[in-house]
């Protein structure tokens, strides 16, 4: 205990030196923790943005193949997936309808490619909340089935305005042409990436012009309670349904949310198939992009450490060069080796803990401060939390920063401190600088 | 005595009726039977000029090679430079797109438009009128100085590209006019107008084609035939290699 209290006095006896010291390990390490929290916050946005924005967790998507080989994207039945859900007790927040298609929208003399979702506006209340309109209403929806939400990009090439008449051609589910009028009641701010529209109609209307059925669907999305759950979920569903029904086997979707607009699943089969796939595999490309960031985040932290860990060798040689009469006396006194070689590596201890709560620290003011920014509904609305970037730290990966930072610096500190032990009081008293 | 001549009289109306309203299905037999090409190839160039507004108008040359009796057609793009070599071949309910520079093929819906005209993939295909649509409602009229009959169309499956049609058929030959197109909602979609033949053998094709888009305001294109040929074409001309091949 004497040998911590005497290596805290050290510490605060050069408090310039202890304080750049600090301050090295203290920077790293607030970096590093920036970054990591930034990337786990991308991808936890992305994911409940994502979900909230294709209403669900769990997508089920059909596939039926018509006698003369045509293969249309319908879910005709979706009872079975619901009983499953309910025999599995998987806990369940919401399930909703959405039937997709890509169609031409054409206003005056402008006309574009666009993708639309068909949805159930009453039982999208998540969609509702994160949806951002600049203009109109997402409850016009549900008053107006020809009612049209277009993204603000979209409008805009369009020269388009609320309240105007646009016209889509599109091809129904077994590829006749066909052209729905709608009426534009909403411009939503653009999501701008990872291929979500921000184009929604009524699911009835696209059903008719889909020519499908009033209660069918292209898309299932399934909302569990718990989104920490999904891989969990996913795996039990995938298992009890492919005893039900014909399933296509499992993948990390190479086309990212492109998958969810089916048809382009190849191989021989007869009448129904289905595709299940969960958002973390919608984002596994997205996973992959952020272990790549945490990795390159503690390289750079394992070569910053490093820089410090020559800084703090040089330095605790030069302390114990400095401190050789006191070390002399210390031991003239009845310390032990021991005792001195621990003050020295108590110091360095003190020191890494000092300057990791301080980076650490200021990690927090900075992500703190940056968080209340609000940037906006731009394009990087996806990765952000209601305009605002967020910050998800990971306790586990704080503490093993911490005790990397700790274990360098003790290491750096090992070898000056176990020379200073070895030191003879004798010639240690006798030495004058 | 009396009511049994008066119903005599009107059933004899009715049957002279009957009788003089030409069979329509026969007639769309004989259509598809005069452009189809079922015992013979068929190569023609195709010249398409398209015109969208505030553009210049473009120009593209195509080759087209077809074999109707086992539905197969390959149509290859020789300008503009940009799209050289690109190639459209379809085999039966298959088709695909050659991609030169990438030297792949993709497979394709025959619903899709060819490039960016009004000109649909199925537009290469001969028609099946007879086959895929059911008379639902006719008339007389004129077409310029032509007597024709205008025969409302509807599909009776689901997978033809245009759910409705409307034609309009010379009456002396069975020459077919105009085509409106209607989608599954009945809105029109496209007019396509056929002033000139050509007869090839004992069959014929429309040697000039204007196809209005009634969506998009100004958007036609015109279609042109050259060197039309019923030479008998190699097998291998609709094969994937063969496509490859010419673009070596």
């Amino acid at each position: 205990m004497n040998n911590a209290r005497i290596a805290f006095r050290n510490l605060n006896r050069q408090k310039k030196r202890s304080f750049l010291l600090g301050g090295a390990i203290a920077f790293g390490l607030m970096i590093i923790i920036m970054l990591t929290a930034f990337t786990a916050g991308v991808v936890v946005n992305v994911q409940q943005n994502g979900s909230l924005l294709l209403a669900g967790h769990i997508f089920l998507i059909g596939m039926e193949k018509t006698e003369s080989g045509m293969v249309t994207n319908v879910i005709r039945d979706d009872t079975f997936i619901r009983d499953t859900l309910k025999e599995l007790d998987i806990e369940v927040k919401s399930i909703a309808k959405c039937s997709s298609f890509t169609g031409t929208l054409i206003f005056e003399d402008e006309y574009l490619q666009q993708k639309i979702d068909g949805i159930e506006p009453e039982k999208e209340e998540n969609l509702k909340e994160r949806l951002v309109l600049k203009k109109g209403t997402f409850d016009a929806l549900s008053s107006d089935p020809r009612a049209l939400i277009i993204s603000e990009k979209v409008a805009t090439q369009l020269n388009a305005a609320v309240g105007d008449n646009i016209l889509v051609k599109l091809t129904t589910s077994t590829g006749q042409v066909n052209v729905g009028e709608f009426i534009l009641k909403g411009i939503s701010i653009d999501p701008g990436m990872m291929g979500f529209s921000g184009c929604y109609a009524n699911l009835e209307y696209v059903n008719e012009l889909l020519n499908i059925g009033r209660n069918e669907s292209t898309l299932l999305g399934i909302f569990l309670n718990d989104f920490k759950k999904i891989d969990i979920e996913m795996d039990r569903l995938y298992t009890a349904l492919s005893q039900k029904v014909n399933l296509f086997e499992r993948t990390s979707d190479k086309e990212g949310f492109a998958s969810l607009r089916g048809g382009s699943i190849e191989g021989e089969w007869e009448g129904m198939k289905y595709q299940l796939l969960s958002i973390n595999d919608l984002l596994s490309r997205l996973n992959q992009l952020s272990d790549i960031l945490n990795i390159v985040g503690v390289v750079v932290l394992l070569i910053l450490l490093l820089i410090i860990m020559v800084g703090i060798t040089n330095t605790f040689r030069m302390i114990i060069h400095e401190r050789i009469r006191e070390i002399g006396t210390m031991r003239a006194l009845g310390m032990q080796r021991d005792g001195v070689r621990n003050i020295f590596l108590f110091e360095a201890f003190f020191l890494s803990l000092g300057g990791a709560a301080a980076g650490f620290l200021a990690a927090l003011i900075i992500m703190f401060c940056v968080s209340l920014i609000e940037f906006g509904m731009g394009p990087l609305f996806i990765v952000m939390k209601n305009g605002h970037f967020y910050f998800n730290i990971i306790p586990a990966q704080v503490i093993l920063y911490f005790a990397l930072v700790a274990g360098m610096t003790l290491a750096a500190a090992f070898i000056p401190a176990r020379k200073a032990a070895r030191i003879d009081p004798a010639h240690a008293l006798r030495t004058i600088y | 005595m009396k009511k049994f001549l008066i119903v005599t009289v009107m059933l004899f109306v009715c049957f002279s009726v009957i009788a003089d309203e030409p069979d329509f299905d026969a007639i769309l037999r004989r259509i598809d039977s005069m452009v189809n090409f079922e015992d013979s190839d068929l190569s023609c160039a195709y010249t398409i000029v398209s015109e969208k507004p505030g553009e210049d108008d473009s120009v593209f040359k195509v080759r087209m090679f077809r074999r109707d009796r086992e539905d197969k057609f390959l149509v290859l793009v020789l300008k503009p430079d940009t799209y050289r070599g690109e190639g459209y071949l379809r085999i039966k309910d298959n088709m695909w797109l050659y991609d030169p520079e990438n030297r792949k093929f993709m497979h394709m819906s025959q619903k899709e438009s060819f490039g960016s005209h009004e000109v649909k993939n199925s537009d290469w295909k001969a028609p099946a009128y007879a086959e895929n649509y059911n008379v639902e409602a006719s008339s007389e009229g004129k077409l310029g100085r032509y007597d024709v009959y205008i025969l409302e169309l509807e599909a009776n499956n689901n997978e033809v590209t245009y759910p409705r049609k409307k034609l309009w058929i010379r009456k002396d030959n069975y020459m077919v006019l105009k085509v409106e197109d209607y989608s599954l909602s009945g809105r029109l979609l496209r007019t396509a107008y056929y002033p000139k033949y050509i007869r090839l053998g004992d069959r014929f094709i429309a040697s000039k084609t204007l196809l209005i888009d009634e969506l998009k305001n100004g958007e036609r294109s015109q279609m042109t035939i050259h060197d039309a040929s019923l030479t008998a074409l190699p097998d291998s001309v609709f094969t994937k290699s063969y496509v490859e091949r010419v673009n070596m």
